[in-house]
């Protein structure tokens, strides 16, 4: 009697959240990089530094996916195939779905099939999938205001995310509205803009509105945190608590 | 036949005796300094010195050891035993890289335990600076990286004055190269302007980033992109005085058009 009492005290103070993966599913956007294309940075470099000893991430993300690629080429099964009950995918496409003339093109209806079974294949493992909309091109208009680069495709991850009832981080949303803050000239600071001579890996230089330096990086995956938070998903208990800074 | 044969053994055996004679010791660049240039880890993320994005562009025959410790002047480098070992592993043809100031400089009296007079900060220079001679290897002189400080007109200001002018004195009197980091990283914040140049520092706003729960202001400690463009600053430095190291960046054919 008493040795069970002691066992589920001491079970009620040594319990801890069970280990989990975040899985990462997404393109370049979110990639992590060879040391021979950096600074060029994928959002889901610095995602990984955020969290408590019992997440890990594991960035599946590849340079150039859409949908359709991801599942074809069995990266999609990859993450289904190692999913446990409580993980969470992170699922982040449309730069290559969306663009006709690329081999990746998926159009729409194909996009959104594609996006319902990713949930639909997280859920049968217990675990939970979250919808990401395309993280934002760099790309002002003459008047100097940043436009919609993802506009089809961001709207259907908005209505799977409503009709399957699953969190939905309006990602493209708030990159466009941080880069609006940063206006046309700071915002190529967020992206992997080289002057020539500049960087060893970049010798004619680089200007990229799509994918991010470093700094870009991390400020997307600040959002994606902040909203996880807001979210309120039990994922957000799992943030590391740090105590730098406080006196 | 047998004579083909026994020149083919003669070879083969030539071979292995070379193989086993080339140097296996791959160079290193041994980098001391303080939490401008050192590594930091997760917990710490976002700062970051640019030591660490600086080993990212050298080729497969170099090896970049970054022993740069944070709040160490050249005096408590040498005091706490961090620069015996660095010298008696030091092979001939590898480097040190030398950047102290910020701490030696400091003449506050809370920083009194690491504060060094510039006369002292010379002579632990000069200490460096033989002793890596004396191995052969070969040291590289770095004037310690500004700080961000833009005066009421929006002009950046020179932040280490003396201690960047006793790096020179030692790099002319010793014909070390120096590069002037302090100088190029300066006029890059100007370049920038008082706004932007706070995007390359530890600038977080509280809850904006997990391991800085209350945010940070910092005028001094690099985020991942500053520290980045620190290291590039000191790459292109390396390749405009010609150093033998510069042969070791990684060099990328540009693209064909």
């Amino acid at each position: 009697m008493s040795i069970a009492l002691i066992a589920a005290i001491s079970a009620a103070f040594t319990w801890q959240p069970g280990k989990i993966t975040v899985y990462l599913a997404g393109d370049s956007t979110m990639s992590n990089k060879a040391v021979s294309a950096r600074p060029e940075t994928g959002w889901g470099m610095p995602f990984n530094a955020f969290f408590d000893t019992t997440v890990r991430v594991d960035n599946k993300a590849r340079n150039g996916r859409s949908t359709k690629s991801f599942i074809a080429e069995g990266i999609w099964k990859s993450i289904t195939d190692s999913l446990h009950t409580g993980d969470y995918v992170l699922i982040q496409f449309g730069h290559n779905d969306e663009v006709p003339t690329k081999t990746t093109y998926t159009p729409k209806a194909d996009y959104q099939a594609n996006l319902e079974r990713m949930i639909k294949e997280t859920r049968d493992k217990g675990a939970n999938p979250v919808l990401i909309t395309p993280v934002a091109r760099r790309s002002f208009d003459s008047s100097g205001n940043e436009k919609d680069t993802h506009e089809e495709y961001a709207a259907i991850v908005r209505q799977v995310a409503s009709a399957q009832q699953v969190p939905l981080i309006d990602l493209d949303k708030e990159s466009m509205a941080l880069i609006q803050k940063f206006g046309p000239d700071d915002s190529k600071l967020l992206f992997n803009y080289i002057k020539p001579g500049e960087n060893p890996n970049y010798p004619n230089g680089q200007s990229d509105n799509t994918h991010f330096s470093e700094l870009g990086a991390r400020k997307m995956a600040e959002i994606v945190l902040k909203d996880i938070k807001t979210l309120n998903l039990e994922l957000a208990s799992r943030i590391v608590v740090s105590h730098l800074g406080i006196k | 036949m047998k004579k083909y044969r026994f020149g083919l053994l003669a070879a083969t055996g030539l071979l292995a005796l070379l193989a086993f004679s080339l140097p296996s010791h791959k160079t290193k660049v041994y980098m001391i300094g303080d939490s401008t240039m050192c590594l930091y880890g997760a917990r710490q993320f976002p700062i970051t010195g640019w030591g660490m994005p600086f080993a990212d562009y050298f080729d497969q025959t170099v090896t970049i050891d970054d022993r740069a410790k944070g709040g160490r002047s050249t005096r408590t480098f040498l005091e706490e035993n961090r620069w015996r070992p660095i010298a008696d592993s030091l092979q001939p043809g590898d480097y040190v890289i030398i950047q102290f100031g910020h701490n030696d400089e400091a003449k506050e009296p809370q920083f009194a335990a690491r504060y060094t007079p510039v006369p002292d900060y010379k002579t632990n220079l000069i200490k460096f600076i033989t002793e890596s001679r004396q191995k052969n290897a070969i040291p590289i002189l770095v004037t310690p990286v500004s700080r961000r400080n833009f005066d009421k007109d929006g002009n950046a200001k020179e932040t280490h004055v003396e201690y960047t002018q006793a790096v020179f004195d030692v790099g002319k009197q010793y014909q070390v190269p120096v590069i002037d980091l302090d100088a190029k990283s300066r006029a890059l914040y100007q370049q920038l302007g008082p706004d932007r140049s706070k995007l390359l520092f530890m600038e977080l706003d509280s809850a904006e980033h997990p391991n800085y729960p209350v945010g940070r202001h910092d005028n001094t400690h690099f985020n991942e992109y500053g520290a980045r463009l620190m290291a590039e600053i000191v790459l292109n430095e390396i390749k405009a005085q010609h150093l033998a190291l510069a042969d070791k960046i990684v060099h990328k054919q540009t693209a064909a058009h």
